[in-house]
């Protein structure tokens, strides 16, 4: 598949929250006020993209030589949390105002399935080292996308009458389900008509 | 400095034993894991092979993996293919029969992740029914408007598109084989 | 506490899925058959109370510093048990599954439960908590899958192993025009909501009450 096409994939077809429902906890959790979903969604992007790059190495170079492929699982989730670990430490060194915005949301990270899902379904579909770095970037900013558009939502719901029961989580759902029922129309099959396979 | 030597050791441990863990429950689970790929395959094969015996096994170009002759005493009857193709929810890989002409035995639909209800239909038999036949004199139908029955297919056009074209270019390299 | 509250605290009051609203990554992925609620229930049940076992008996072995890593790898470690012997012996299980097997790791209430339970309590108590949460997500994972089978498929599949063995109980009228969006992603999103919204309708009447 294209660089292209890879993009417009994870975007939007397999949009991960909205589609696969990688992510959903946080996805509920900070949805509140747009700031720290972008915030959020920052962080994501920042560990999906490196996330995909380490984890295709440490597989590619270290699990195959020695025929170990059967302990990816431990071996990417573990290198997810030594790396967010070793984000927030850059982060807090170099620039403390970016650690200001994101470092809150850091530890969060490493119990994303996003992060995990993209490491994860990159190797499933045998993508090269450039094509993975795409894919993580991708998800993370599919991620970024659905988490913005649905605090800007919810913000609107606070000043909106809602039946009790429905008021917070089930609410947030239902309007989650309605912009997923919209996302459909980034169908699989506009990837196969813009010729992006 | 001794708190972090013991802290590292603690972590290493629970790694190392871990580790050995998996690997012997890989020793056990491995050789069944592989036994049922070869099953399934062999399974497909042999109802797809319409009655001949499997021959001696190539390999394929572009979009298929292997060909398998299909022998009648020693002469070529037909070949199973084995064709990579695109479908709703990835990439599809089904094994087909042909006859020498081209004409469609039989097919069947294997690694897939489909929609179920929709493109998943396509592990049914009845599906792969509708190109049965066709090759030689008629066309593979293509274009779901070409099918007896369209509804049949409706909701998932782009398995029946993957499915369908990858029939038809198995049909186009077996012809392309002439009988050899 | 006594023992059988620990049991059955998970399955009402602290519902995982409903209530404490954790892992909600594989109650949405993998619902859209019975069955395959069923399987993705009783892989993390497993997860669950090995984890939970295994972390109880260390509890004081391993250093505070370093226990998130530490719970991590044991987890995974059972994942991936589940995830060969899934493969090995119902495989059929193992790909309707996919990718969701592998992320039992980061469900987050395999980790919630060893960080809010497991690190203070006894081996025996915390077996109980994993059964009871395990049987609650299950149950959870069932009615939701449930839901949108009847509505999005007319059906529902209690066994599908193979194409010999498969029991599919179809309801008659949805099964010709079934509402396919239920068994897409915002069927998944929408049952969820209304099913929150019943869990909180329910529970603030208890309240009124009590």
């Amino acid at each position: 598949m294209s660089y292209i096409g890879i993009i417009i994939t994870y975007v939007f077809v397999q949009n991960f929250i909205l589609v696969q429902f990688m992510g959903l906890c946080p996805f509920i959790g900070v949805s509140k006020n747009s700031e720290s979903a972008l915030g959020m969604g920052m962080a994501v992007t920042f560990v999906t993209a490196v996330a995909s790059v380490v984890c295709y190495m440490v597989y590619y170079f270290l699990l195959v030589p020695f025929a170990l492929e059967y302990l990816k699982t431990v071996a990417f989730i573990l290198v997810i949390a030594a790396l967010v670990q070793l984000v927030e430490m850059v982060i807090r060194k170099m620039t403390p105002s970016l650690y200001k915005a994101l470092g809150i949301f850091l530890p969060l990270i490493t119990t994303n399935c996003a992060v995990l899902g993209i490491a994860i379904l990159n190797i499933d579909n045998g993508y090269n080292l450039l094509e993975s770095f795409f894919a993580g970037l991708a998800a993370g900013l599919g991620f970024t996308l659905a988490i913005v558009l649905m605090s800007n939502i919810r913000e609107k719901l606070e000043l909106t009458p809602v039946r009790k029961s429905y008021k917070g989580v089930p609410i947030a759902f239902i309007s989650a389900g309605l912009m997923a029922l919209a996302f459909m129309a980034f169908d699989k099959s506009l990837i196969t008509n813009l010729h992006l396979v | 400095m001794k708190q972090y030597i013991k802290i590292a050791l603690i972590l290493f441990a629970i790694c190392a034993v871990s580790a050995a863990l998996l690997a012997g429950v890989n020793a056990i689970t491995a050789p069944q894991i592989a036994a049922n790929a070869l099953k399934e395959t062999s399974a497909a094969l042999m109802d797809i092979s319409g009655g001949y015996s499997l021959g001696e096994k190539r390999d394929g170009e572009g979009n298929v993996n292997y060909v398998i002759t299909l022998v009648d005493g020693k002469t070529i009857m037909g070949y199973v293919l084995e064709i990579n193709s695109n479908g709703y929810g990835g990439p599809i890989t089904l094994v087909a029969s042909y006859k020498t002409s081209g004409e469609l035995i039989g097919a069947k639909m294997m690694a897939n992740s489909e929609t179920p209800g929709l493109g998943k239909k396509s592990e049914e038999s009845w599906y792969m029914q509708q190109f049965v036949g066709f090759g030689a004199d008629k066309p593979i139908p293509t274009s779901k408007n070409d099918l007896a029955d369209p509804s049949l297919v409706s909701g998932a056009t782009v398995t029946f598109t993957g499915v369908s074209s990858a029939i038809n270019n198995g049909c186009e390299y077996v012809k392309s084989l002439g009988g050899n | 506490m006594s023992h059988t509250k620990e049991l059955t605290k998970g399955i009402l009051k602290e519902n995982p899925v409903f209530i404490i609203m954790l892992g909600m990554c594989p109650t949405l992925g993998v619902t859209t058959q019975v069955f395959n609620a069923i399987g993705m229930g009783a892989g993390v049940m497993f997860v669950l109370l090995c984890s939970n076992i295994i972390i109880s008996l260390l509890r004081k072995v391993i250093p505070d510093s370093i226990r998130i890593p530490s719970y991590i790898v044991i987890i995974a470690s059972f994942v991936t048990i589940v995830e060969m012997v899934m493969h090995a012996y119902v495989p059929a299980v193992y790909s309707a599954l996919g990718v969701y097997l592998p992320l039992i790791v980061v469900n987050c209430i395999i980790l919630g439960r060893a960080e809010a339970f497991a690190n203070k309590n006894t081996v025996l108590d915390s077996a109980l908590d994993a059964i009871g949460m395990g049987v609650g997500f299950t149950l959870s994972l069932i009615l939701i899958a449930a839901i949108r089978e009847i509505l999005g498929a007319g059906q529902i599949t209690l066994l599908n192993l193979s194409e010999s063995a498969r029991i599919i109980i179809t309801v008659p009228g949805l099964k010709d025009s079934p509402i396919r969006v239920m068994t897409l992603a915002a069927g998944a999103l929408l049952v969820m909501g209304y099913l929150k919204a019943l869990f909180n309708w329910m529970g603030d009447r208890k309240a009124k009450r009590g």
